[in-house]
């Protein structure tokens, strides 16, 4: 099948929606499928050969982060002529109510069009004001698909009609074969935590787990807390500019690549992820999952629902660290308790391996293909989306 | 200013506008006009994607029903048949819920399948309808959501007023049950 993705961010800036991008995509290449990614970049830097790049990006705050984004009669252009090129049976689009690549893309295509939506959001103002202007486009789609339960809410309250809910997927195996290393394993008395994501990003939840911290240390004074991700380390301690004993058990590591976040989740005696709100979905949970690293996560309704209520990993209260400490000393305090859950969870994770749910993605598209014309170009569209600049 | 819009006032000036007004109005009709035209495309190819999994659903279910013994086997092969000697006749909802009905009573019992499957052959058979009943619900679902999509443009008061569906039918949701049985699922 001739399968056309495009992402609305930049994949030169790391982020859950391009992973997952890259992951179908290669995953779909390797069963012998003709897959082309249409993505945001500059043009220096190098991308696997899949990937057409879209002409520079700009920086574009979004659902909290700072997404990189290529939007207008350029970006627009160019979608036609990647269109016109590649003769897809069907073109997967993913986030298409930002103001992006993908967006453009739905308006320009005609024929068996699939959507992802990843976010959820309450319903906001914006959303609803912008509403009547998307709608059309949104009849356009073939087939929604909702990352979780949640990612669905939100298409079903802002988007209107229903969406099919298929999970992120995860390279299962990766994650429980990935080599332990000595200096990230925790021991009895100096047991280790793990928290994967931005450090200035305040829906991560770092800030939470710093102020957890002390009252951790007073019942394990050994604990030592692994940080891995981008940001500002001495920002992020300045919470703790009182505490010596808390600071000293952070011990930031910067950015790692994919097979060292993988030995870190193996080695650690928890994952937590303290997340205040703005997830659909907890992919980093599913990740820590399958290394086999006991979680402890925030109360929200993703995770709720990834964690299976509590049967595969401990819930804390979102944004309360007093809870957080609490949980984390119970998990510290009851490590048979923990691997138990953790051993359930790693059957858990089965469902989110990325052959069952790639499995599922390619049902979707042989389901919107079958009697369908190929992918054209919509005719039919407004007198703005008919200028076309040139493009070299 | 007053000189630049003054010649409005007259009698050319009500012309003008007048066209403005039809052109607009005119660009709006033929729009909306092309929105529910892909609305109907979209129904279309949705119910014959629906079509074609529920055929695909009543031949691998014809076959499942060799490994059920009777009554309930012969009955999910008799409602099975039905729908494969009439392949191109339009969905009808009665008998596809009697295949569904017969499905159940044949693979309701997640025990008795697990027995089943311990024929290699059966097993194989067993995913295959298990896939077949996936497919089945995810068509239905994209078949529905384009069916409320263009009803809701069809209750539209000007989509009414213009006569812009012309004489299509309103398009129907398709009402089936699709459950799949408890027994039904992958190992």
């Amino acid at each position: 099948m001739r399968i056309g993705m495009v992402s609305p961010y930049s994949f030169h800036v790391p982020g859950g929606v391009q992973f997952h991008i890259r992951d179908v995509a290669e995953h779909l290449l390797g069963q012998g499928h003709h897959v082309s990614v249409l993505a945001p970049s500059d043009e220096e830097t190098p991308l696997p050969p899949y990937i057409s790049s879209a002409g520079r990006a700009v920086p574009l705050p979004y659902n909290g982060s700072i997404a990189r984004i290529s939007f207008g009669p350029v970006a627009s252009a160019r979608v036609k002529r990647w269109l016109a090129e590649n003769d897809f049976d069907v073109l997967h689009v993913h986030e298409p109510s930002s103001p992006s690549l993908s967006m453009l893309a739905m308006w320009a295509a005609t024929g068996p069009i699939v959507a992802t939506f990843h976010t959820s959001n309450p319903r906001s103002r914006a959303m609803q004001a912008a509403y009547p202007l998307l709608r059309p486009g949104f009849e356009k789609l073939s087939a929604r698909i909702a990352v979780s339960e949640d990612a669905r809410r939100t298409v079903v309250d802002h988007v209107g009609g229903d969406a099919v809910v298929i999970p992120n997927g995860v390279f299962v195996d990766r994650f429980a074969a990935a080599q332990p290393r000595p200096e990230w394993q925790g021991s009895d008395t100096r047991p280790t935590l793990a928290f994967v994501g931005r450090l200035d990003e305040p829906r991560k939840g770092l800030q939470i787990l710093t102020a957890a911290l002390p009252s951790v240390l007073r019942s394990h004074p050994g604990v030592r807390v692994l940080v891995l991700g981008r940001g500002d380390a001495a920002q992020a301690m300045e919470v703790l500019a009182d505490q010596p004993a808390a600071r000293e058990a952070i011990e930031f590591l910067g950015a790692l690549d994919d097979d060292a976040k993988a030995s870190l989740l193996r080695s650690v005696d928890a994952y937590v992820g303290p997340h205040t709100g703005g997830e659909s979905f907890g992919i980093v949970l599913v990740e820590a999952m399958s290394a086999g690293a006991p979680v402890i996560a925030s109360d929200l309704g993703a995770f709720r629902r990834v964690l299976g209520e509590g049967e595969y990993g401990l819930l804390a209260r979102a944004s309360d660290p007093a809870d957080l400490a609490t949980k984390i000393n119970e998990l510290l305090d009851d490590r048979t308790g923990a691997q138990e859950r953790a051993a359930r969870a790693s059957v858990a994770v089965r469902r989110y391996d990325w052959p069952r749910v790639a499995a599922q993605i390619l049902d979707v598209y042989e389901t919107v293909t079958i009697g369908a014309d190929k992918v054209g170009e919509d005719p039919r569209l407004g007198l703005l989306a008919r200028w076309r600049p040139k493009v070299s | 200013m007053d000189q630049a819009v003054g010649w409005l006032d007259g009698p050319w000036g009500i012309v003008v506008l007048s066209v403005l007004a039809l052109l607009v109005i005119g660009w709006y009709l033929s729009y909306l006009a092309a929105r529910l035209d892909r609305l109907h495309h979209r129904v279309e190819t949705s119910r014959a994607a629906l079509e074609t999994r529920l055929a695909r659903r009543a031949a691998v279910a014809l076959e499942a029903a060799r490994l059920v013994a009777p009554p309930a086997g012969e009955q999910l092969r008799l409602a099975a048949t039905r729908m494969v000697r009439a392949p191109d006749a339009p969905v009808s909802e009665a008998s596809e819920n009697l295949l569904a009905r017969a499905l159940h009573q044949a693979f309701g019992d997640a025990e008795k399948v697990k027995k089943l499957r311990l024929d290699p052959a059966g097993g194989e058979l067993l995913d295959e309808l298990v896939l077949a009943g996936e497919r089945v619900q995810l068509a239905r679902r994209f078949h529905n959501d384009a069916v409320a999509h263009a009803q809701r443009m069809r209750r539209k008061k000007v989509v009414r007023w213009a006569h812009l569906a012309g004489t299509a039918q309103m398009p129907q949701m398709v009402e089936i049950d699709d459950s799949q049985p408890e027994g039904l699922v992958l190992p």
